[in-house]
């Protein structure tokens, strides 16, 4: 072979970290400006739904994008750290000396505790099965806690007061800007540890098993370890967002760690994309917004964050963050003018048919309100009536043109999508 | 005696009823690998279309058409979405099936609305057939098993005795062979998964109107389905018989029992612990939903080939 | 000729280049013998004895007997089917031996796990390419090179910060020649490319017994010389059994030679001996001695 011909080694370090350093500084900066520019107690709350979204769809991520492992069940170790941390929050109503900045802490142990055995069981196997372990645990611990109403609270669950704790700094985080500025506070250190955790040993074998979990075995590891220990972080981190959760609501139920919010993670993560560590950062805002916002408009938004799932899945399986790197090069090399044009020709097909499929669910919709002996609400601004054929029939006539339309002009779009890139692409 | 009859026949037919459900799933997964989180949703449509088709055409209508239906619907999902999905591996496979789950489990009282509908058993079948003691069992029932029993038998005898059945049975174990020898596999496995979900479907129309058809069936059942998958172990029919009868019999048997977890645990000579004062003095009966998710997850971490399975989980 | 001990140092030897032509291979004079053919247990890196396997009713290893010394770079040959692959599953771990026995270094692994076996020091390469396709090829062998390097499951020290594994891994890649595509993802390279990455991968870790599984398959004659001179370097002074079926790598890298066929080995020892062996010309090389006019 050529005689070594050494390269400059590594960047210098303190440069490096400066440049790793400033999207942290930035996002701090962002966390503290935005509960000024946001409208109202409303906006605030979804702030703080969003940053307990974030820590919870980070640590998914740890399972699924980085390691190779869905798990369907995760919302239990949110659900049982958050039984935990209010646990804490009773004693601290009680009179016990607990600093409510401090309780998130106890949600991370029981998560943490939780995952150490779930994961005892799960991640002895892999892919198809682990995921299928994950989803009996799950209702198994789903069924325990209504079972146990004296550590419970059964159906209505546990509840507390946050405010009741030692004052800091005057402040006894009764109010949602107070609670706010706890949950920023966590939610910016828990992100930062997950990002860290990436850069060790464990997260770069995790990504290993996530490749190819045989070759690790005959590199010295044994998968399975390397898989629970993993698995036993991510509960960490999802019983802290569990902590923050109960913080938020001064309430637990069985409810908070039932199938709808383990499917909203998994729904969030990875539609944000999994193949990045921000994704489900990105995934968890966008979600978390569009669940709130959409909600108050349509009563179908739980189908059309189903559908953009499948969508997802079946075409842009990098999710949006995949979809953004991807043309990170072409913007980089000043290509991306020659793609925009087929996206915006393929723009009117998908418009027509979100439209065509939306006009359908809202008539659906419209009818059920009908039969129960509700009036329709009107389908942006305009009355329909459900029980007319001829809607319906418009509906679909949008959903047909769209879908062709779509069909006709993908393929130039595709085509030019696969010119930019494979030009950019590094050599 | 006739509590005894009476769990018996009960045992049956809801043993019977999951091996219908749960015959396609083994099939799918033993032949493609995918198991198809949304087999349950497939069998709630199938309820729904036949309590609406029977009500403008009549039960013996919908169980003819329904099938079909749910069948080619499964189809189309197979092919326009299952295979395109199929490239990116198992994952992105489970997800794209968890998807369709959820957007059908949504999909479903968008059209039906949330309540029960009034599926009803056929008035030609409405009837008492015998009487066990005091109570009348009824005809429907009986219906029901038969109509599993004739399914059982025309799916052993269409893979056995087949050419098609012949070519379905190797890629069941050999997929990758099957296809080197000219057979156009994916096409066998659209197929396969059309009638895995058209299985689905007929054991909605049967069982959604002995049972109540409402929108959180497939939930309900669906985790026990693929605890008797995976206990009869991926792939086999046979297994998928066997298992659906013990758990159907385990199922009927322990909502029946008058006991508590605490006297079980006595009447077996085992001490019943300190901790967890609650859980012990809960009726077994209570308990019984739960068996199917604790067998799931002991059969996976112990022993995932199931009890005759061709592939492992 | 320096001869090649069978222990202790080995001294690099470059005596006749290593011509690929199969009539050069086979007229020019093989490596040096390592001195007497039979290894004792002691001096063994590997013994193989009584080896069975069968899936279902079929066998595919019956009975295999090998001997492997320290230093040694043996081949294992045979016909398609012989069950070359399955006696590597079986010796690294990834299957498990119906009867017989595996040792390594004089300790019985047969029935460790593949993580075990490689802590003991033996390492595998695998026939179809098995790497991190997500991964850069830097990144391939920095985690091929983890356990060695002492890193064990950690989650609170940086993986930046161990600095002999990144050297390890940056000598590699020169080694191998892959410097250009340090930070190319693995599963983006090209055939050759990963196949040599496959090699880096096994050796990465510093075993002292090395198996490669036909790591020139698929490879043309320039790809093929570049290979047999990597392998060369990257095995000196460790042990090496590969699996091969270019006859003229396996002449001109081999000191010993196994000829498996049908699980069993049919013939052991010297390159000369092996290819005058009568059973095995039969079996094996007929057609190819037919064509050589040997």
């Amino acid at each position: 072979m050529l005689a070594p011909a050494h390269a400059a080694v590594a960047p210098s370090r303190a440069g490096g970290t400066a440049r790793a350093a400033l999207p942290w500084l930035l996002a701090a900066a962002l966390a503290l400006v935005l509960p000024h520019v946001v409208p109202g107690g409303f906006g605030l709350s979804l702030l703080c739904r969003m940053g307990i979204a974030i820590v919870f769809a980070l640590s998914f991520n740890m399972l699924l994008g980085q390691g190779g492992m869905l798990d369907f069940g995760h919302a239990v170790f949110l659900g049982l750290g958050g039984f935990l941390a209010m646990q804490a929050m009773k004693l601290m109503d009680a009179g016990a000396w607990l600093p409510l900045p401090v309780l998130p802490l106890a949600g991370g142990l029981g998560g943490l505790l939780a995952a150490i055995a779930a994961g005892w069981i799960a991640t002895r196997r892999a892919g198809t099965a682990f995921a299928m372990i994950t989803l009996g645990v799950a209702e198994l611990v789903i069924a325990v806690v209504l079972l146990l109403p004296g550590t419970f609270g059964g159906e209505e669950g546990l509840s507390g007061d946050r405010s009741t704790g030692p004052r800091l700094l005057g402040w006894d985080f009764g109010t949602q800007m107070q609670v706010y500025h706890l949950i920023a506070a966590w939610a910016w250190g828990c992100a930062l540890l997950m990002w860290l955790y990436t850069r060790t040993p464990l997260g770069r074998l995790a990504n290993a098993v996530r490749d190819n979990a045989e070759r690790v075995s005959f590199l010295g590891y044994d998968p399975a370890r390397i898989r629970w220990r993993v698995f036993a972080l991510s509960g960490l981190f999802a019983g802290i967002a569990g902590g923050l959760a109960a913080l938020n609501d001064e309430i637990v139920t069985a409810g908070t760690m039932g199938p709808e919010a383990s499917s909203a993670v998994l729904l969030m993560t990875f539609i944000g994309g999994i193949g990045t560590f921000w994704g489900p950062v990105l995934g968890a805002v966008l979600v978390t917004f569009l669940s709130v916002a959409l909600s108050t408009i349509t009563d179908a938004w739980q189908l059309y964050s189903g559908l953009l799932f499948v969508a997802v899945v079946v075409w842009a399986p990098g999710g949006l963050s995949g979809i953004l790197k991807a043309h990170a090069p072409l913007l980089r090399g000043g290509r991306l003018r020659g793609v925009v044009p087929g996206y915006l020709a393929c723009l009117p097909g998908l418009v027509l048919a979100v439209a065509g499929v939306g006009g359908l669910a809202e008539l659906a919709f419209r009818l059920q309100a009908v039969r129960n002996g509700a009036s329709p609400r009107p389908v942006l601004g305009m009355a329909l009536d459900p029980g007319a054929p001829w809607p319906w029939l418009v509906a679909l006539a949008l959903l047909l043109a769209g879908a062709l339309l779509l069909r006709r002009t993908a393929p130039a779009a595709r085509a030019a999508w696969q010119e930019a890139s494979a030009a950019s692409a590094v050599p | 005696m006739e509590q005894a009859t009476l769990i018996v026949l009960n045992s049956l037919v809801y043993g019977l009823l999951l091996f219908m459900l749960s015959v396609g799933l083994t099939l799918i997964f033993g032949m493609m690998g995918v198991l198809n989180l949304a087999h349950a949703s497939f069998y709630m449509l199938g309820a729904f279309l036949a309590y609406t088709v029977s009500v403008r055409l009549g039960f013996w209508a919908a169980l003819v058409v329904v099938p079909v239906m749910v069948g080619v619907l499964g189809a189309v999902v197979e092919r326009y979405g299952l295979r395109a999905v199929h490239k990116h591996g198992h994952v992105a496979e489970l997800l794209f099936t968890f998807g369709l789950a959820f957007v059908i489990g949504e999909v479903v009282p968008l059209i039906w609305g949330r309540n029960p509908v009034p599926y009803r058993v056929p008035p030609e079948l409405d009837f008492a057939l015998f009487q066990v003691g005091a109570n009348a069992y009824p005809a429907y029932r009986l219906f029901m098993m038969a109509v599993a029993v004739a399914m059982f038998l025309a799916l052993y005898l269409a893979l056995a005795r087949t050419r098609l059945g012949l070519v379905v049975r190797a890629a069941l174990t050999h997929p990758d062979m099957v296809g080197m020898l000219g057979h156009d596999v994916p096409k066998v496995f659209t197929l396969v998964f059309g009638a895995g979900c058209a299985l689905a479907g007929l054991a909605g129309v049967i069982a959604g109107n002995a049972y109540t058809t409402e929108p959180g069936m497939a939930r309900s059942l669906g985790a026990i389905v693929f605890a008797v998958v995976v206990m009869g172990g991926l792939g086999s029919i046979w297994g998928a018989l066997v298992a659906s009868l013990l758990i159907g019999f385990v199922q009927v048997g322990s909502i029946s029992l008058d006991l508590t977890v605490g006297a079980a645990l006595g009447r077996l000579g085992l001490a019943v612990p300190g901790i967890f004062t609650d859980l012990w003095s809960i009726s077994i009966a209570r308990v019984a939903p739960v068996v199917p998710y604790l067998l799931l997850v002991l059969v996976l971490a112990v022993r995932p080939r199931g009890l005759m399975g061709t592939r492992s989980a | 000729m320096t001869a090649l001990h069978a222990s202790g140092p080995v001294v690099p030897v470059a005596v006749s280049p290593v011509v690929v032509s199969p009539d050069a291979v086979l007229a020019a004079p093989g490596r040096a013998m390592p001195g007497p053919a039979t290894s004792t247990p002691a001096a063994s890196a590997l013994t193989v004895t009584g080896l069975h396997k069968a899936f279902g009713p079929t066998r595919i290893i019956q009975g295999v007997e090998l001997s492997v010394a320290k230093g040694e770079r043996h081949a294992v040959i045979g016909p398609n089917g012989a069950g070359k692959s399955t006696l590597f599953h079986l010796i690294s771990g990834r299957l498990r031996a119906d009867a017989g026995q595996v040792l390594l270094d004089g300790a019985d692994i047969t029935s460790l796990a593949p993580h075990d076996i490689f802590n003991r020091g033996l390492a595998r390469s695998f026939q179809v390419t098995s790497l991190f396709p997500k991964l850069s090829v830097f990144e391939n062998l920095r985690a091929a090179a983890m356990r060695a390097g002492g890193c064990g499951l950690s989650f609170w020290r940086r993986l930046d910060g161990y600095a002999p594994l990144r050297q390890r891994a940056e000598e590699l890649l020169h080694g191998l020649g892959l410097e250009r595509r340090r930070d190319t993802l693995a599963g983006n390279l090209a055939y050759a490319e990963q196949r040599a990455l496959e090699i880096g991968v096994t050796v990465a870790g510093g075993a002292h017994t090395i198996l490669l599984d036909e790591p020139t398959a698929g490879m043309s004659r320039a790809e093929t010389e570049r290979a047999v001179t990597l392998i060369r370097r990257v095995t000196e002074g460790r042990t090496l059994v590969m699996i091969e079926h270019d006859l003229g790598v396996v002449f001109g890298l081999a000191d010993r030679i196994s000829v498996l066929a049908e699980g069993r080995v049919i013939a052991s020892g010297p390159p000369d001996e092996v290819r005058g062996n009568a059973a095995v010309r039969t079996a094996y090389l007929g057609a190819a001695a037919e064509t050589l006019g040997a």
